[in-house]
Order: structure tokens, then sequence, then C-alpha cells
């Protein structure tokens, strides 16, 4: 039986056996919601539900709704059976706490009683899904932003920078951006995350964005319940707010200046290997205009070495950025499991959850 | 008293230049960031504010009585990325005068941002071992506890000398440190895990003066070092790029220099090297350049300087020669190098452990970390050394290692089971109060 692996983003949850030219066969919203019967309304009107999100800026807080939410997939998705689990591969992102890795471990082998467990950096997968053991990359996710130089499969992690801004803020800024110039149209969040999807891209440069601030054409979007929405500058602002975090309200620097200074963080000697190789992935970087924004801006950076971002091989599917730390993550499965370096039922009953420091890194 | 339990323990050493701190067991520290600060004042932003707004009425300021008296009220920014982005009137604060902690809510919003931000643990639920340096006071000692107990409410904590801890990292029980930090250069002598007090030294040269020295050298070169924020690239005709310089008038001095010192840093980590003799001008004369790129694209040359600047470690009045840096002088007399101290420091020792002292000098510090200067310290020492004394340094050879080997030490000492029963536990400060400090952490 394939081991599983599996992604649990802010946004979305990617889990899949572990198949690594393919996507992940199943996508679905971390986000849950909570149906609480009210027992008292008569007239069956009483279902309040609250949305839970069980998986905040990459880290996992409501433990509940995360076990709820693993058992859908790997019993109801994945079609495993009760007494005969596999073995699972989970992505971690930066900075992850011990007491959280430990408690991931815990919760897979006692409450789901799996048979292997391993867990990986997002940084790395992501670089095996194009082929290379050192580079940097780029992780722009819907919680938070990621920059890790990795050289030959190790993270820098005294290098590393996490910012806590992603998709989630660009949406909330495209909402605040709509109301605004559309008063009176009442935009749920669900539907502004469809807009910036939908319509959202960034400028060519500064110059073409200081453009199309002032003179634009506008768009008509007619909402799921009717409302008709005008998108005009708005769809470049969101875009432009990941190269100017001034449009957030934020006082950092853009996303290749931090990038830059990541890496001149590192020794010199392997500036060189980190810049060339450079590798954006995370759902937000397939905004239109994104990459072509990202080169331009990273010839304008101010050191020899420009950077330059890796082209994913031609075997991998189409939008592999939105999914490469699960296509990673399919690849290394690929060699831990088979040669038993991952955590075994028999070493957690023996060590405990304290394992999972020792043998996953 | 504080058993161990699964829970692992957190080790800070807060440097004079950068803080390490991570969890007990691991071989490098997680987070590493300068022990410096960003502090905008919020009167100086409250009182440009008010004069812009405010020409006629001179009574409503002074009459205010909040306005005026806010003078503790500053917003205070750590870390690299916080530091890294210019704001205006922001000054560059350090919580350390002449090497021993002045500001403790400097150091109180360093230890936050190393719990909250980059290691992302809860303080309540971890012992702490912190690094502090050799010679530390008793006063410090006790306001470090209870700013640790009273604030952070940490479970257990220990204080271990920086000296111990690097002897620990290379697993001997005696040894003379030499750790050559920013600040300035500590000589300790450790015999079997104690500092021997009486014979520790320590001089002002440390990194951040060798950077001083290089930037006030290549300003008299005529090379202006300028910091990140102050230019930018601009591409006037598609594949022709420019430069251009941006002004910000209200950058605080204290800022600029810190960006031009990080730079300045960088230029001397990757091409200064400890000459093998003692530096002569005429003789380095004509020595080959090595070029640097600076971030703004300019590539400089660098010859003589390369050996000069190491070399003020072990003949400081060589620091008077370069222009800008002549008012050393009045600190210079009572400044020995490097090899003297280390012959002074172990003279003052007693007789018997000399022979062991002589056999292993342990480098640490991320000066250390230079090119040769282990090879050109053990070659000095030996022509002051007495005869029948063996000399040998140590330096481990990955300079990673020798950069943060006080924390390594702390990691090892913290995880190794004998230790658990000697920490300092809540229990205890609440039943005897800080001055049990000296007793437990000797």
């Amino acid at each position: 039986m394939e081991a599983v692996v599996i992604d649990a983003g802010s946004n979305l949850l990617k889990a899949g056996p572990a198949i690594p030219d393919q996507s992940p066969s199943m996508i679905i919203p971390t986000q849950m919601k909570r149906m609480v019967e009210d027992g008292s309304s008569a007239d069956g009107s009483g279902f309040q539900d609250v949305t839970i999100d069980p998986v905040v800026r990459g880290f996992i807080k409501d433990w509940d709704a995360m076990e709820d939410l693993l058992h859908h997939v790997l019993y109801t998705g994945l079609g495993w059976e009760v007494g005969n689990e596999g073995q699972i591969l989970f992505t971690d992102p930066l900075y992850t706490p011990k007491a959280v890795k430990e408690q991931l471990v815990q919760l897979l082998f006692e409450t789901f009683n799996v048979s292997g467990f391993y867990a990986s950096e997002q940084a790395v997968l992501s670089l095996y899904a194009v082929g290379r053991i050192s580079g940097c990359t780029v992780d722009i996710g819907h919680g938070k932003i990621d920059v890790a130089p990795v050289l030959e499969g190790a993270v820098q992690h005294i290098a590393s920078r996490r910012f806590e801004i992603g998709g989630f803020d660009l949406t909330k800024l495209l909402a605040q951006e709509l109301s605004k110039s559309n008063p009176l149209v009442n935009l749920s969040f669900a539907d502004a995350e469809k807009l910036k999807e939908q319509y959202s891209c960034c400028a060519e440069d500064e110059v073409a964005y200081e453009r199309t601030q002032e003179s634009y054409e506008t768009e008509e979007h007619t909402l799921p319940d009717g409302q008709v929405i005008k998108i005009g500058r708005e769809r470049y602002t969101v875009g432009e707010a990941l190269f100017q975090p001034s449009i957030l309200g934020l006082d950092t620097h853009g996303i290749v200046e931090q990038l830059v200074r990541t890496i001149s963080t590192v020794s010199s000697e392997n500036h060189r290997q980190l810049l060339e190789n450079t590798v954006l992935c995370g759902g937000t970087t397939s905004l239109i205009g994104f990459e072509d924004r990202f080169q331009k801006e990273a010839s304008l950076c101010s050191s020899s070495i420009r950077p330059s971002l890796v082209k994913p091989p031609e075997y991998m599917p189409e939008n592999l950025t939105a999914y490469s730390a699960w296509v990673g993550g399919a690849i290394l499965a690929k060699v831990v499991f088979p040669q038993n370096q991952h955590v075994t039922k028999a070493d957690y009953d023996e060590t405990g959850p304290s394992v999972v420091h020792r043998k996953c890194f | 008293m504080y058993g161990g339990d699964e829970v692992s323990a957190i080790v800070i050493d807060l440097g004079s230049h950068t803080c390490k701190a991570g969890y007990a067991g691991e071989d490098a520290p997680k987070a590493v960031f300068p022990s410096v600060v960003g502090s905008i004042d919020q009167m100086d932003v409250d009182e440009e504010a008010a004069n812009n707004t405010e020409q006629s009425d001179s009574k409503g300021n002074n009459g205010d009585p909040n306005s005026n008296k806010g003078k503790g009220k500053r917003k205070l920014y750590v870390g690299s990325q916080s530091l890294g982005f210019r704001r205006d009137h922001m000054e560059v604060l350090s919580p350390f005068k002449d090497g021993v902690v002045a500001d403790w809510d400097i150091v109180d919003s360093i230890w936050d941002h190393a719990f909250k931000e980059c290691l992302l643990v809860d303080p309540k639920e971890h012992p702490m071992l912190l690094a502090e340096p050799s010679s530390n006071n008793q006063q410090q000692r006790e306001r470090t506890t209870e700013l640790m107990f009273e604030k952070y409410n940490v479970p257990a904590l220990f204080l271990a000398k920086n000296a111990v801890l690097t002897s620990f990292a290379t697993g001997r029980a005696t040894s003379v440190v030499v750790d050559s930090g920013g600040g300035s250069i500590t000589v300790a002598p450790v015999h079997d895990g104690y500092v021997l007090q009486k014979a520790v030294s320590s001089s002002p040269i440390g990194g951040e003066f060798l950077t001083d020295c290089l930037m006030k050298s290549l300003e008299s070169k005529g090379i202006v070092i300028k910091p990140r924020y102050s230019f930018k690239r601009k591409e006037i005709q598609p594949g022709e790029f420019q430069t251009i310089d941006l002004d910000f008038p209200n950058t605080t001095e204290s800022y600029k220099l810190y960006s031009q010192r990080v730079i300045a840093g960088d230029i001397k980590e990757s091409v200064c090297r400890a000459p093998d003799t003692p530096y002569d001008e005429r003789a380095y004369a004509n020595i080959p350049m090595t070029s640097y790129e600076l971030p703004d694209g300019q590539t400089i040359e660098i010859g003589a300087d390369r050996f000069k600047i190491p070399d003020i470690l072990f003949n400081p009045s060589l620091a008077q020669t370069i222009p800008g840096m002549e008012n050393f002088a009045e600190v210079a007399p009572s400044v020995r190098g490097l090899p003297q101290m280390v012959m002074d420091s172990i003279n003052r020792c007693d007789v018997d452990i000399r022979k062991e002292l002589f056999g292993s000098i342990l480098l640490a510090g991320g000066t250390a970390s230079m090119q040769q200067l282990k090879e050109r310290l053990e070659k000095d020492l030996l022509e002051e050394s007495p005869q029948a004394a063996r000399v040998k340094v140590l330096a481990s050879g990955n300079a990673t290692e020798r950069r943060f080997s006080v924390w390594i030490g702390g990691s090892i000492l913290a995880s190794l089971g004998s230790f658990q029963q000697m920490w300092f536990s809540k229990s205890e400060y609440d039943e005897h109060g800080a001055s049990y400090i000296q007793r437990k952490c000797p």
C-alpha cells in the first residue's frame, strides 16, 4: 500500500497516496463548520454554524478539529480501513515548535494507529519537487510567507525568515478596497477570495502600477447572490502588496528585497548557488504576472548575482507551484519508507513522542 | 528540587553582539539575532507632530503633563527583520555599557522576542539555562534571576559562566578559554569546571572594535560604505541600470552607523586573515589586493588592511596608526595584546596547574573564526611561554561551532542527566529569594 502524504495548509489540505508525478488526489479546504443544533427552537431554524480553522498561519492550533479532519481525509477520502492503517508523511512549515511536532506524532500514533510516520519541512520538499537539493524557497501561502535557504537538504534556520502575511491578508485588502469603491455591495469573505483568484494580477513594475492607479478599466462581475460589483484598480493593488508591503500597512521590505537580505546572511560562498536556484511556491504565487514581476524586481536588486527562478521539470503536473510541498513529500516518501528511516510504531512505543526530533529532520 | 522531565530546556546566550537562543540537546541555536534594538522614542514623534500642527499655542505643550512625562515610553524593535527596515527617528541601542547590562528593558524585550517570535515557546514550560560573562557581579545575577522568575515565570533557572560552557563544549574540565566576542575579549582559566576569578582578564578590543577600525581605514582611503537603505537601482532604459541615492533626512546617526557596521562586519569576516608575523607597513605594502563587492554594486580592493586589522588583536597600538582612531591612545597604555593576556592569566594561577592550562587553550567567539588566528596565537605563545610547557591552542574546525561554542556548551550541559538536580527551581526562589542564586550557581 502506498504511503500517504498530507500537506495541511491554512487554506487547503492536500492529501493523496505518494505518487510523485501527479497532483494530490484530495484537495479540500481546511476550514470546517461546526454544526450546533439549537434544541430550543421549534421551527427548525436553530442551526448555528461556527467556522473553525484548525490550521492558523501554517501551524495546527485546534487539535480536536484536526482530528476530525484527518479522520475524514484518511478513512473516507483515501480509503483507509480501521485496523489496517498505513504510513503517513506530514509536512511542517518553518519554525514549527517542538511541542506541536510531538503532539502531532502522538495524535497519529495513538488515535489513528498508523504504522509509520515521517515529517519534513516544506522548504526542503518544494526543492525536491523541482529536482534540487540546494536553493532558496519562497513559499507564499494563505497564512504565511516562508523564505528559507536550503543547503544540501538542510534548512539554514539561522538565516530563514517567516512573515505572518499571506493570501488571507491579500483577500482582506481586496475586500476593503472593493467595499470602498462599491459601498452598497455586501461582500462576504468567501466571495472576495473567489474574486481575488479570478481577477487579481501584478503590474509589470512600479511605474506601471502608478499608471494603473490613475487610469484603469473597470469590469463588472455578478456575485452569486445577484449583486453586481465593479472591479478596477483594486486588482493591481493586491498583487502590488507583496512587493510593497506598505500597502498592507506593514513596515517591511518587499518580497524580493527580503530574499536578497536573507541570502546575504548565509556565508558568501553559497550565495550564487542559493540565488540561482530560487523556487517560488504556494498558492498565492499563481497570481497572474507574479513571476514576471518577480524576475523584473530581481534584476533591479542591488547585488551582482541576481535571483533567478528554477523551471519545474516537464514531467511534473501543470500547476506544480501550488502543490510543490506535497509533490516533494511524495518523492521523499518513496525514499524514506522503504528504507525504514521513518518512525515506526515500535519506536514510538519505546521512546514516546520525542522520538520525532531524533528521526525526522 | 526541579527534576528534568520530557520538556527540554532552553539555552540563551546574550552576547554583546548577537543573542543566541535555542533548545538544549540541539547542535546549533535556532534563533540568532543582533543584541541591539531599534527604539523610537514616542516623545520625539509626538513632539514633531505637535510642532507641526500647533504653531501658536506653546502654553498647550508645556502645560500638558502627559506629553512631557512620557520619557520612558518608547517602542522597541528587536530582531534582524525589524532592525533591517529603516524607520524615521529610530535609534539603535545596546543594553550593555562597558560589558555589563545597563538597560534591563532592552534585555527584557530581547528575551521576549526570542521566546515569542523566534522559538515560539511558552517560557512557563521550559527550564532556562542562561550564559553569563565570566566576571559577572552579584547584583546583575540577582536582577537576571528576578526578571526571569517574576516576569516569565520559568519553572527553573541556571546561570552558567561562558568560560565553563566553552570548556564543556570541548569536553575539558581544565582549560584557558579565550572568548573573543563582539564587545570584548575575555581570557578566563577554568579548573575542574570552576572559573578562577582572580586570573580573569578582559580587553575592550573585540570584533566591533576591529570593524570600526576597518571602517575608518576604508574611509581614509576614500571608500564610502553606503548603507543598504540609501540607494536603489532604477532601469532608465531597457537593459540599462543606474544606482540612485535615496535620501532619508529623518534617519538617525546611530542607525546609519549600525547599517554600515553590518556591511563592514561582513567585509571583515570574508576578507581578513591573521598574519603569520607581526604586521609591518613596508613588508605588506605590495601585497596583492582582494576584491569585495559592496551591496550597491561597487567593487573595492583591500590589500594591506586584510592583515593589519587582525593584527590589532596582537598589537593594540597599531590601531593608533589608523586615521580616525587616534583617540584610542587614552585607552591604549593599559591594553595588552592577546598573547600577553593569556600569559598574564596563566601566571596568576597556581604553579601546579599551569602546565595543564598551557596544554589546553581554547578559542571561542565570533572573532575566533578568523582564519589563521589559531596558528598565529600558538606561534606567539610558544615564543613567550617557559621552555618546559607544551603549548596547544585548540579550536574546533567548523567556523559555526567556534561562533556558538558557548551556546553549544550550554546545550550539552542542560541535556545531561546528572545536571537535572542542579536547577534553581521556582519553589526555591520563592522560599529563599534571589540572593540564593549565588549558592546554587557558583
